[in-house]
C-alpha cells in the first residue's frame, strides 16, 4: 500500500514539474499582440521585398533555417497553404538566416516552394524577432500586427495555422 | 529514514508544488478546481474582523435605482464627448512628445539629414544605398520595386537623420543595382563637408548623363 501511493506520488511531482515546464515554454517572450518589426530583404529571384508593403494582406513570415530539421517537414505544408490562401489575400514568406547563401538557396531549391524566400544574413531580423529556437513561423494580420507565433513544428501544426489564417482572413 | 517521515515530507512537497503551479500558471485544472472551491467556500471578511453573507441587497436595491431612458442617453452623449475629449488629448500628447522626442534626439545645432533623389533612371535601377559618415556605416537601405518607382516619379526620401560635431566631416555614399544593358552597377560618391553651428542637410542625387549613356551620383550640400 505504503508503494502503491509513493509511487502515485512520484508520478504526481512528475506531471507537476512537466506542467511546470510547458508553462515556461509557453510563457517565452512573444511579439503577439504588437507591431511586427519591419524589414527590407532581397529575395531568391533577386528583388528586394518589404513586410510593411504588404499591409493590408494577412502574412506568414516563416523564419527557417537549413540545419533545422523540422524546417523540412514544414515548408511543403507551407506551400500547400500558400497555393490554396494565396488568392483570398494571403502572402507567405520564407525568410532564410543561414550564414552560408549558397547552401540556404540550395535547400530552398531542393524544397521546390512557390513563396518567396528572402535571404538574410544579418543579425537584426533575428533580434527585432526574438529567434530563439527554428523554424519559427508568425502570422501578421492586416494591420501590421503579429496575431500568432509560433515555435518548431510538428505533424499537424498546419491545421493550427489554417485555423488562424481562416480567422484573419475573415476580419 | 523513518518511512513515515519519507512519505510526509513527499506529500508535503507536492502539495507545495502542486499551489505553486496553480499559482503561476492558473492551468493546472485538477488542482486548481480544488483550490478554487476551497476559495470560494470561505466566508469574506470585513475590515473589523467580522465576517459577513454573501451580498444580497445590492440585487435587491438595482430594480429601485433604473435611470430613465432620456437620462440615460444624454449620460451616454456626455460619456462619448468626454471620451472623443479624451482622444484629442491623446493626439495632442502624441504630437507633443514627438516634437520633443525629434528636438532631444536630434538637436538642431548637431543635426544632419541626408535625403535620396533620382530624376529621369534610365541608365540605372536603384537597388541599395550605403552610406558612411566618417568611415563608419550609418545606413544601408535596400530599396524595393515600389519605393524606387516612387523616386522616379519625382519623390524625395529621407534616408538617414543624425547628429554630428561641429568641424569637418566625411561622407561616402555607395549606390549599387542594376547600370546600362541591366549590368550589375555599384558606384560611390564622396563629399567632405565643414559641420557649423545649425542643421545640415545634404541630398544623394543620382542622374543620368545622356552624352555618356551613364549614371551620374554626386551629393549635394544644401547650405
Amino acid at each position: 500500500m505504503r508503494r502503491v501511493l509513493l509511487a502515485s506520488l512520484a508520478l504526481g511531482a512528475v506531471l507537476v514539474i512537466s506542467s511546470l515546464v510547458d508553462s515556461s515554454r509557453a510563457a517565452a517572450p512573444t511579439l503577439v499582440g504588437k507591431d511586427a518589426p519591419d524589414f527590407a530583404l532581397k529575395s531568391m529571384d533577386g528583388t528586394n521585398l518589404r513586410l510593411s508593403e504588404f499591409r493590408g494582406q494577412v502574412v506568414l513570415v516563416n523564419f527557417w533555417a537549413r540545419w533545422a530539421g523540422d524546417s523540412r517537414q514544414e515548408m511543403p505544408a507551407l506551400d500547400r497553404i500558400n497555393t490554396t490562401y494565396s488568392r483570398a489575400g494571403l502572402v507567405v514568406l520564407g525568410v532564410s538566416i543561414d550564414e552560408d547563401l549558397r547552401r540556404a538557396r540550395e535547400f530552398a531549391d531542393a524544397m521546390k516552394v512557390s513563396y518567396p524566400i528572402l535571404l538574410d544574413t544579418g543579425s537584426d531580423i533575428g533580434r527585432d524577432y526574438m529567434l530563439q529556437k527554428m523554424p519559427m513561423t508568425i502570422l501578421v494580420d492586416r494591420g501590421g500586427v503579429v496575431r500568432y507565433s509560433k515555435y518548431g513544428f510538428k505533424r499537424g501544426d498546419e491545421r493550427a495555422y489554417l485555423d488562424q489564417i481562416r480567422e484573419l482572413l475573415r476580419e | 529514514m523513518n518511512p513515515k517521515y519519507r512519505v510526509a515530507t513527499i506529500v508535503h512537497g507536492a502539495v507545495l508544488a502542486c499551489v505553486w503551479a496553480a499559482g503561476a500558471t492558473g492551468v493546472a485544472a485538477a488542482t486548481g478546481a480544488a483550490t478554487t472551491t476551497a476559495k470560494t467556500a470561505a466566508p469574506t471578511v470585513t475590515p473589523s474582523g467580522a465576517p459577513t453573507a454573501p451580498a444580497a441587497t445590492a440585487g435587491a436595491a438595482a430594480p429601485s435605482a433604473a435611470p430613465a431612458p432620456d437620462a440615460l442617453s444624454a449620460d451616454t452623449k456626455t460619456l462619448d464627448q468626454e471620451v472623443q475629449g479624451l482622444k484629442k488629448d491623446v493626439i495632442d500628447l502624441n504630437k507633443d512628445l514627438f516634437v520633443l522626442e525629434e528636438e532631444l534626439l536630434f538637436p538642431a545645432n548637431t543635426q544632419v539629414a541626408l535625403y535620396v533623389s533620382m530624376d529621369v533612371g534610365t541608365f540605372f535601377a536603384l537597388d541599395s544605398v550605403t552610406v558612411k559618415i566618417d568611415n563608419k556605416e550609418v545606413k544601408n537601405y535596400l530599396y524595393t520595386t515600389r519605393e524606387a518607382d516612387a523616386l522616379l516619379k519625382g519623390g524625395v526620401q529621407q534616408i538617414y537623420l543624425g547628429n554630428l560635431k561641429v568641424g569637418k566631416h566625411e561622407m561616402v555614399a555607395f549606390f549599387t543595382g542594376k547600370g546600362p544593358h541591366t549590368r550589375d552597377y555599384k558606384r560611390g560618391a564622396t563629399i567632405s563637408f565643414d559641420k557649423g553651428v545649425g542643421a545640415k542637410y545634404l541630398e544623394l542625387k543620382i542622374t543620368d548623363r545622356v552624352p555618356k549613356h551613364q549614371p551620374e551620383f554626386s551629393i549635394k550640400d544644401w547650405d
